[in-house]
């Protein structure tokens, strides 16, 4: 009986993740709609070193706060059915705007795997990017592609597995905001801790989003005083 | 915003609405701008140096007004004389600003002392003249200075400069097989040492951050500057600010060649490895700047009016039953390679380990009778036969030997080990005995 993981695929616009996720999945796709909204919901599969690998495709968003229905769509899908692994695609070209996703899916404390599309145009650019050195910064590992020449796939598909399998480490990182900003999370975070939404949550992550102000957090936070005052009652 | 109070309000949370409003209110009013910016501003500032890290452009395409003043800041050759540059110029600030106010306080304890001097009993009037106004004052005096640094620090700090600072010196840090997150706290330690020790918990790798409170006693603390300016003022007239520039500058360098030496042969093994975050520049606002400057400044406040205040009256007790003169002359031996072997100074020095702005104080208590507390550095200049050389060597001598007794506990408390502690007590004094003598000794083959 073959193994079964679930992988979740983000990105930005224009990534080129459909493509890799084409590449991954090839005629293996169907596609259905988001839980209680219209949007289209593309799920894949494929099959690797003894895996059944199920890709579930992610809207394409810029950001995980709480603006638009793709950036909830993606981030409930996370919080919630928790996949083995997110593979980030991340444009090469356009490396810096791109990361911002990267650093809050970090943020989130998932198992990310940074996959570097488009390193073709990147070097018709002549930008020069440390594969290795980014990998060991940021934690977690990091797979150059050029998805629309279909390379690099078959690497991304063992390194998926071996994160699920836990043969490659993935650290991440813990981002320093600055001693104001860290000094508040601080107090927040302590606050949290003693709050059920911690059990499901980071309290870092949650007290981060309360400093952003953050809609779907700030609602989580109100339901929660809702259920507790039934279950007291009782 | 109709976010008031729409959190929960449950036992065991229900303060978190409020915290949460605190800490909006708070951030606005530090950055005036949204927390949310600010957080989405850390985000960027790790891409920012992730990129310089490990992605090369063509030179033509960096355009942006940030990246253009990165360019000159973290330049490879400029970013290390900029930063000492920068420096230099703060404690020139620093001077220039704070002549008048300390001239006023200077002043007003003067006019103080003398009609105290005059109560009876004679016991009593030297308490308060010799004792409080003269010990307490004479470190009162350097509030201004202090509090102007701090608030050029902040100014830095706010401005988003102090963490091009660190960059750059990760940049060397690295060559010498450190990491520059070390360089953070030992920033804060021209604050004080000890928030500085407790901001290495943010290093990861034990043996980093282990090093990294070693050497920190090595970054001159506000507490030292009232030394430093006292005899800089006397002995320096017209090179005050490059003379104490020169102390914060010798502490950088010591702390970065022990730092090597320690993790050489003491605590072996790889380092950890970092992105330096280079958050966007962005204009100090003035609450800001404030509040950060009260932040660090209140405690030499707080600790004048409590720590200060009872080891000065302690010292004044000690001398005026004539025991201090006896505990100086068993010491002051040691001293006499380094040009300071005077019983007094060699008192001051047993005292700073208390307190580094003791220092001071005791001289203040010490050599009493001084009018105007201003005068008090040629006043000891004249009384010990000391020249600039040896107040140069005295001031060294204060930066580098025993910290203070809260950097100590500090220590303890964060290595959790006694070894360490003692360690850090040890090669201290040895440390700066050496380079104190060596200061006088090679100093005097020039004059």
């Amino acid at each position: 009986m073959a193994k079964e993981i679930t992988v979740a695929l983000a990105g930005n616009p224009n990534s080129g993740k459909t493509t890799v996720f084409n590449n991954l999945t090839k005629a293996r796709q169907h596609v259905g709609n988001w839980p209680g909204v219209t949007v289209e919901k593309k799920v894949g599969s494929c099959s690797h070193d003894g895996y059944n690998i199920s890709v579930v495709d992610l809207p394409g968003v810029y950001s995980l706060t709480a603006y638009s229905l793709d950036e909830v769509i993606a981030r409930d899908f996370i919080v919630d059915e928790k996949p083995d692994v997110v593979v980030d695609i991340v444009d090469a070209s356009n490396l810096e705007r791109n990361l911002y996703l990267a650093v809050q899916l970090l943020e989130m404390g998932v198992k990310l795997i940074i996959a570097l599309n488009m390193m073709d145009m990147a070097e018709s650019r002549k930008y020069q990017i440390d594969v290795k050195e980014m990998s060991r910064l940021i934690g977690v590992p990091v797979v150059p592609l050029v998805a629309n020449r279909n390379k690099g796939t078959s690497e991304l598909l063992q390194t998926m597995v071996d994160v699920a399998e836990g043969k490659v480490e993935v650290l991440g990182l813990r981002l320093d905001y600055g001693r104001e900003v860290e000094r508040e999370l601080a107090k927040l975070e302590q606050i949290i801790n003693g709050n059920p939404l911690a059990r499901r949550y980071s309290p870092r992550w949650l007290a981060i989003k309360l400093l952003e102000e953050d809609e779907e957090i700030i609602k989580k936070f109100k339901e929660v005083k809702g259920g507790q005052r039934t279950s007291a009652t009782r | 915003m109709d976010n008031e109070q729409v959190l929960p309000d449950e036992p065991g949370d229900k303060s978190l609405s409020r915290a949460w409003q605190e800490s909006l209110s708070h951030l606005k009013s530090v950055y005036r701008d949204e927390a949310e910016t600010i957080v989405a501003d850390a985000r960027y500032g790790f891409i920012s140096g992730l990129m310089h890290d490990v992605l090369k452009k063509p030179a033509i395409e960096r355009l942006m007004l940030s990246d253009k003043i990165d360019r000159v800041v973290l330049n490879r050759w400029l970013g290390i004389p900029l930063f000492l540059a920068i420096l230099y110029g703060v404690f020139q600030f620093t001077f220039v600003l704070s002549g008048p106010f300390m001239d006023w306080i200077d002043e007003g304890f003067g006019w103080l002392a003398g009609p105290a001097a005059g109560i009876s009993p004679a016991w009593f009037g030297s308490l308060i003249a010799d004792g409080i106004i003269g010990g307490v004052g004479a470190v009162l005096v350097f509030v201004p200075v202090i509090f102007l640094l701090f608030i050029a620090l902040s100014i830095l700090e706010d401005s988003g400069y102090l963490a091009r600072a660190a960059f750059v010196m990760d940049r060397l840090m690295h060559r010498i097989g450190l990491h520059g997150r070390s360089f953070v706290p030992m920033m804060l330690g021209f604050g004080c040492n000890v928030p500085a020790i407790m901001a290495t918990r943010t290093i990861e790798n034990p043996k980093d951050r282990l090093v990294t409170i070693l050497v920190n006693p090595m970054m001159s603390c506000g507490a030292r500057l009232p030394v430093y300016v006292l005899f800089a003022a006397a002995f320096f007239t017209a090179y005050q600010g490059l003379v104490v520039f020169s102390m914060y500058a010798m502490g950088i360098v010591l702390a970065i060649l022990l730092a090597w030496l320690f993790r050489k042969r003491l605590v072996r093994g790889e380092s950890g490895h970092f992105v330096m975050e280079l958050p966007p520049y962005r204009l100090p606002t003035i609450t800001g700047v404030v509040i950060h400057m009260w932040e660090r400044g209140r405690v030499f406040l707080i600790r004048a009016g409590t720590i200060i205040f009872s080891i000065v009256v302690l010292v004044w007790l000690l001398n005026y039953v004539g025991a201090l003169e006896p505990i100086g002359r068993a010491i002051a031996p040691i001293f006499s390679s380094a040009g300071f072997g005077q019983w007094q100074a060699a008192v001051t020095l047993i005292f700073g380990i208390l307190a580094k702005e003791v220092v001071v104080g005791t001289f203040g208590v010490l050599f009493t009778g001084v009018e105007e507390l201003g005068g008090l550095g040629s006043v000891i200049g004249f009384e010990l036969g000391w020249t600039p050389l040896i107040a140069f060597a005295f001031m060294a001598m204060s930066l580098i030997y025993v910290p203070c007794m809260a950097v100590i506990a500090i220590v303890k408390r964060e290595t959790n080990s006694w070894r360490w502690t003692g360690f850090v007590i040890g090669y201290t004094l040895v440390l700066g005995w050496i380079v104190a003598t060596l200061i006088y000794q090679i100093g005097r083959l020039f004059t």
